[in-house]
């Protein structure tokens, strides 16, 4: 029993790092989460928002402030719909940053004091990073750039960031089919032993490092048609065309949920740091 | 009113040794609809950008002559406002979609050039396209056939009066491809656009299309109503295009003296009634093969289930309990609409794609633990996509690549051998990437079966090919004899299916629909009518004259109805 769902757990772990897995978490994550409650605000005041509680909490080290705002920040990655391999790396990305020091400190003979100080580092950096997940990847690229435009950023940055989550799942086909010619016609050495395996790991990495030459060389003739479309479509006109600018800002709207998300984010921290001044 | 004049238009692209454009001339109607055919390499794409203004203003070279777009000098104007008057869609269509959704790709050429109405522009011309309803949906859950009117609705809403088209069904089935030109004829019809779409496939050509320009050598040899076209087939012939089927068949029959020779050449099924109609069906009729003893199978899927996942929502169930045995020896062409799973069943049979039900066996032992490597000499798949095989910087190396990291020891002497068996010699040094449509194909056949597999899967082996590379690959294909013995084909492309296949597999919502010779699968009309397959002209125009008749090939039409 045991035996067989320890296989089919390593089996899921490998099924979860396939390409083809990379892929739909990228499309998941970039747009089949419009329709979440984050992805319905504007941009502009998502922005905002994440301006206050993505660079506050650095300044601060108040644990009560703190506490609340990672509460918050949980909630709206919550509501978002964040894709798992998304939470996954920010998991990771937290521990690899603060996290193995307590575990550190703790093995040294270090104590619960010691924690402390690394506890709000950890909750600084949590916060921030869920403040990112919820902003970027609960909003579809476009609006997303729509709003930095706003804010005036220039228009090539914008439009970069919605073609590249256009071109992304495309690229990663070719990567993955690239990928599996390799698998196909290659031979990898045999991965029974321990060294068999260190082997096969320093394979595997040269094959993907290999496998980025006919991935450009591929993305390079298709891009020949996209760039002429690009001039038809007209995109080098409307590059600096202020009109063009403005009928593009005109789809962004403030609405009611708009301020009602922004009082209930004041409101939870205005409450956290009464309760900080109280006790 | 002319929509396009071209006079003595001479063009080459820099560093090239010889002109690809010389002295066209050449006056298209308003309202026309004109088919540009021509051999591969002619000049017949790079005539389509002299006319939307890419050449010369955005790909230079040199240039002389003069085109004018109603009445208007392309050297005179603009990219962007030639693109008002000429809308263009590429054969590679895809990479030609830039935004996330289908409604802000349709509207965005008209956001870019600043149009207020810009959304409204979208919307109809997502309408006239025939994707209504889908406005809001993510590019990547269109189908093949969807994105290439995408493609088009991309063009249209800049309401030019031109379109043109490059080879706009050459990986579609023939329902998706028929909806293509059903919008296509509208737009001609109804909204008066002037049309040109560059195409191989001569059946849609006599359907569709009013006038027919031949392209040879750079330049225009002639342009001419369709039917009058389409009859002068040794002319067509010499340049590798072949006129529909029933005209081939009426012309060889001409020449045996079995229609009089005054008789005028049918370039449809429907003319052909007509025409054909003193013939007599001499045939033996439906002939059901014995039940042979089957061999051992050399794959088998059992049970096998798989679906893939999907952005949102259910994920999207491809096969439900599916069973099906190849032997060896075999020669089977997988069939089936876009979409049926037959790339998918490929996948399963290699290995690179594991069921979440069921087994695959390969020589009676089960795939599912063992490694894909390992299976490579037993079996191989040749993409549809040729460039992803070459993962080397020469076809030569490609070649070679699978036996040298295992170590073969005659690896270059069988190198050097199989480039000569499929004429790659004299391109043995160059990229894969860069060489011409057939010249890809032939390299990945022989990269396919560099390890002597027993069984090879060939995943749509004449998609974007024109008829005469198409031959050549089939020509190919009856070389491997020998090599390998069990091969399996996926394809669309019903006359390699009836030329070469001896028992045809149809795929059809998750299952095997029909399974059998081609007399079982298409004598069968339940089956052709439920799952969206369509035989080869030629044996539509044997079951019109005769209900008996199941003839696949021009030259069986002939044999069973030679006599008057």
């Amino acid at each position: 029993m045991t035996v067989n769902m320890k296989k089919k757990l390593s089996e899921s772990i490998l099924d979860k790092f396939s390409i083809d897995f990379l892929r739909s978490q990228v499309l998941k994550n970039a747009y089949g989460n419009d329709d979440t409650v984050i992805a319905k605000l504007d941009p502009r005041v998502l922005l905002a928002w994440y301006l206050v509680v993505g660079l506050v909490p650095w300044f601060v080290s108040d644990l009560w402030f703190l506490g609340a705002c990672f509460l918050l920040v949980l909630v709206t990655t919550k509501l978002a719909r964040v894709a798992g391999l998304v939470l996954a790396l920010f998991a990771v990305g937290v521990f690899s940053q603060t996290g193995y020091l307590f575990i550190v400190a703790l093995f040294f003979g270090g104590d619960v004091s010691t924690a402390a100080p690394l506890l709000v580092m950890t909750l600084k950096v949590a916060t921030c990073s869920l403040a990112s997940v919820t902003v970027f990847s609960g909003l579809d690229p476009d609006r997303l750039s729509n709003g930095l435009m706003w804010y005036g950023c220039p228009e090539r940055l914008s439009f970069s960031i919605s073609y590249a989550y256009r071109v992304l799942p495309m690229l990663m086909e070719e990567f993955q089919n690239i990928l599996l010619s390799y698998r196909l016609r290659g031979n990898p050495p045999a991965h029974e032993t321990w060294t068999g395996k260190v082997r096969y790991l320093v394979y595997q990495v040269k094959i993907i490092m290999q496998a980025f030459y006919p991935l450009m060389l591929n993305t390079a003739k298709r891009s020949r048609t996209t760039v002429e479309a690009l001039e038809i479509k007209g995109y080098r006109y409307a590059a600096v065309d202020k009109q063009v600018k403005r009928m593009k800002l005109r789809t962004l709207q403030v609405t009611t949920n708009d301020f009602l998300f922004l009082a209930l984010s004041l409101l939870w921290i205005s409450l956290a740091m009464l309760g900080s001044a109280l006790f | 009113m002319n929509a396009i004049e071209i006079q003595n238009l001479t063009f080459s692209y820099p560093a090239a040794e010889a002109p690809v454009l010389r002295d066209v001339s050449l006056t298209v109607e308003e309202g026309d609809f004109l088919a540009i055919v021509g051999n591969n390499g002619c000049g017949k794409s790079t005539l389509c950008k002299a006319l939307n203004g890419l050449i010369p203003h955005f790909l230079v070279g040199d240039f002389s002559g003069s085109v004018k777009i109603f009445g208007e000098d392309t050297l005179g104007a603009d990219v962007g406002a030639l693109a008002r008057k000429v809308g263009y869609v590429y054969q590679d269509f895809e990479n030609q979609i830039v935004r996330p959704t289908a409604l802000d790709d349709a509207s965005y050429a008209c956001l870019n050039y600043a149009m207020e109405d810009y959304e409204d522009r979208g919307r109809e011309a997502l309408a006239l396209c025939g994707l209504q309803g889908r406005e809001d949906d993510y590019v990547f859950q269109l189908s093949g056939g969807q994105t290439h009117l995408l493609a088009l609705a991309g063009a249209v809403s800049l309401r030019p009066n031109i379109l043109i088209l490059d080879e706009p069904i050459a990986q579609l089935d023939p329902a998706h491809a028929d909806r293509i030109y059903g919008v296509l004829r509208e737009l001609n019809e109804k909204h008066g656009k002037t049309i040109l779409v560059i195409e191989h496939h001569t059946e849609y050509i006599a359907d569709y299309c009013k006038h027919v320009l031949l392209m040879r050598d750079g330049g225009a040899a002639w342009k001419l109503p369709t039917r009058e076209a389409l009859q002068r087939v040794d002319e067509l012939q010499a340049c590798n295009i072949f006129p529909p089927q029933v005209t081939t068949a009426a012309e060889r029959l001409r020449r045996a003296g079995c229609l009089p020779a005054s008789s005028p050449l049918p370039t449809t099924v429907e003319e052909g009634k007509a025409i054909f109609s003193a013939l007599r069906y001499r045939g033996a009729g439906k002939v059901l093969p014995e039940k042979t003893e089957a061999a051992e199978p050399a794959v088998a899927l059992r049970n096998v289930s798989v679906s893939y996942r999907s952005v949102k929502g259910e994920d999207r169930k491809v096969f439900r309990g599916l069973n099906l045995s190849i032997h060896k020896g075999e020669k089977v062409a997988l069939i089936g609409s876009n979409g049926a799973g037959k790339s998918t069943m490929m996948r399963l049979m290699v290995g690179l794609l594991k069921p979440e039900a069921g087994d695959v066996q390969l020589l009676g032992q089960s795939i599912l633990r063992r490694k894909t490597e390992d299976l490579s000499r037993t079996i191989s798949l040749v993409y549809q996509n040729p460039e992803q095989m070459f993962i080397q910087d020469s076809v030569r190396a490609d070649v070679a690549y699978a036996m040298r990291v295992r170590g073969e020891a005659d690896w270059k002497a069988r190198t050097e051998d199989l480039l000569r068996r499929f004429r790659l010699e004299e391109i043995a040094d160059r990229d894969g990437r860069l060489l011409s449509g057939g010249q890809m194909r032939r390299a990945s056949l022989a990269i396919g079966i560099a390890l002597n597999p027993g069984i090879l899967l060939l995943d749509e082996p004449t998609a974007n090919l024109d008829i005469a590379t198409r031959r050549e690959i089939l020509r190919t294909l009856t070389d491997l004899k020998g090599v390998t013995d069990t091969v399996l084909i996926a394809t669309h492309d019903m006359q390699l299916v009836c030329e070469w296949a001896e028992r045809i597999v149809v795929l059809c919502e998750g299952g095997v629909a029909a399974d059998g010779p081609r007399d079982a699968v298409f004598g069968d009309r339940a089956v052709i009518e439920r799952v969206g397959i369509r035989p080869p002209e030629i044996f539509t125009m044997g079951q019109a004259l005769d209900g008996r008749a199941l003839c696949y090939t021009v030259g069986e039409f002939e044999r069973d109805f030679a006599e008057a």
